[in-house]
């Protein structure tokens, strides 16, 4: 049996979901903060924001890179 | 021979494909991220985007479960053609109950049935069944849901909102998640692409190779690759309306930031089983996924009683798809009379399903009820969601609440 193969499988899933709605959310979260009425919210939240979504879909590009054997191959 | 074999390949991959829309876009389609139209058609140019981009894997589609190579037994396209029969119509009944239910599967049973038929018991390797279909089965949903859960409840966490002073609560303005969902949703389509589209170019090789067509060892020819892609874009666009009802509203009411990290864990769990080795089923890591973030979310109750229906059907996939190809080997085992009388009784079942499931359409207009899942993240109207709620878990009286 491939135990090992499962575990593996079972974690890589768990760390690549976790990562991408980690990031993800922390964008919604700072993007909520930073449209907030009071204006007493700095500026760079709202950058911070973008910088999220950004690695958040640079982890899902990595991720493509994973599937498509075409380059990784 | 070859030419009906290839034939219903396609027509399995038509099937699998609009047997599998809804593995992707279901959840959009439920939280209202994509209007129903838009989004099979989002899978569909996907998918045949992802069928292009991969085709290394060919020969691993019976992947050893039927005793190949010189010690083994030769598969004749006889048997293919009794397997894919199988398949084909456990798909089309399935969908017709609208249950997820795993394509792979499916034509795993109606080859392992067709070569016990045709050949024996001995045909069949039982270590191979067991780790490339009975472990995955009940890991994938257990994988999926798990991650799904954890990850349900990390984006409800992370996105919160409570006033520090008052501790009561903000708007939560989760709204971005539908945003997120599109490029989930899309990742999932690509991922089954380049997984599910393979299987019918790996069939359709190996009929070409067993009718000396083809060398043995040589990949898939380019039209055989197109044709899958095609095949599949079109199932999917086709939609398979009743199962993205099941995945998008029988299961649990889903809401963005649900969806999102649902298919966020789909999308890695077909990503990391593809890459590491231990192939998963698509259907079951997605439907496990959507039961997972319907744990994962406080007031969100899991239909039970959905769920043991598709873990139902799941536990006959195997088997009946098997039955179906072992009936169809016999049949085509006794000459030409048999392979017509098999071909024409399969025409006239899935002719038969299509026309009685007109008679419920399940069509992109009620798919699934949309406003009120897509709305209720934007103004959280507490006490009519609260009501709507009551109505609902009223309406489906035998099911257990959870959490």
């Amino acid at each position: 049996m491939k135990w090992l193969e499962l575990l593996t499988v079972g974690v890589a899933t768990l760390v690549a979901a976790v990562t991408v709605v980690v990031l993800y959310s922390l964008g919604v979260r700072l993007t909520a903060i930073a449209g907030d009425r009071q204006a007493s919210t700095p500026v760079w939240v709202r950058y911070l924001a973008y910088v999220c979504f950004g690695l958040c879909g640079i982890a899902v590009l990595f991720g493509l890179y994973l599937i498509i054997p075409y380059f990784s191959g | 021979m070859v030419a009906l074999v290839i034939a219903l390949a396609l027509f399995f991959d038509f099937t699998n494909g609009f047997h599998d829309t809804a593995n992707a876009m279901a959840t959009p389609i439920a939280t209202g991220a994509i209007k129903p139209k838009t989004a099979v058609a989002l899978a569909a140019t996907l998918n045949l985007v992802g069928a292009f981009l991969s085709t290394e894997v060919a020969k691993t589609v019976s992947g050893g479960i039927i005793r190949e190579g010189n010690d083994g037994i030769q598969i004749t396209p006889d048997i293919i053609f009794a397997g894919l029969m199988g398949a084909i119509l456990w798909n089309m009944i399935t969908w017709l109950k609208g249950l997820p239910s795993s394509s792979s599967h499916a034509l795993f049973g109606g080859l392992i049935g067709a070569a016990v038929a045709g050949i024996g018991f001995h045909a069949v390797n039982l270590e191979s069944l067991m780790q490339k279909v009975i472990l995955p089965a009940i890991f994938a949903p257990i994988i999926a849901g798990g991650v799904a859960y954890v990850c349900t409840r990390v984006a409800y966490a992370l996105t919160s909102r409570h006033d520090p002073e008052t501790g009561s609560k903000l708007t939560q303005k989760r709204g971005g998640f539908r945003t997120g969902q599109i490029f989930t949703s899309s990742l999932v389509a690509l991922a089954h692409g380049t997984n599910d589209a393979q299987k019918t170019m790996g069939i359709i090789t190996l009929v070409l190779i067993a009718a000396g067509t083809q060398d043995p060892g040589s990949g898939p020819q380019f039209w055989v690759i197109g044709a899958c892609a095609f095949a599949i874009a079109i199932g999917t666009y086709a939609g398979g309306w009743r199962i993205i009802r099941t995945m998008g509203a029988g299961l649990t009411e889903v809401k963005p930031a649900q969806g999102f990290a649902a298919e966020s864990s789909t999308a890695s769990a077909i990503l990391a089983s593809s890459n590491l080795g231990f192939a998963l089923s698509t259907t079951q890591v997605a439907s496990g996924s959507v039961i997972g973030s319907g744990m994962g979310r406080k007031g969100t109750s899991v239909r039970w009683g959905m769920v043991g229906r598709i873990a139902l059907g799941w536990l006959f996939t195997l088997p009946a798809a098997g039955i179906v190809g072992a009936l169809t080997a016999l049949l085509v085992k006794t000459g030409v009379v048999g392979v017509v009388i098999a071909a024409v009784a399969g025409t006239a079942a899935v002719l038969f399903m299509f026309f009685y499931s007109r008679n419920s359409a399940v069509g992109h207009h009620n798919a699934v009820e949309v406003e009120e899942a897509g709305q209720a993240v934007r103004f959280a109207k507490k006490k009519a969601l609260a009501r709507a709620r009551a109505k609902a878990a009223k309406a489906n009286e035998p099911k257990d609440t959870q959490r």
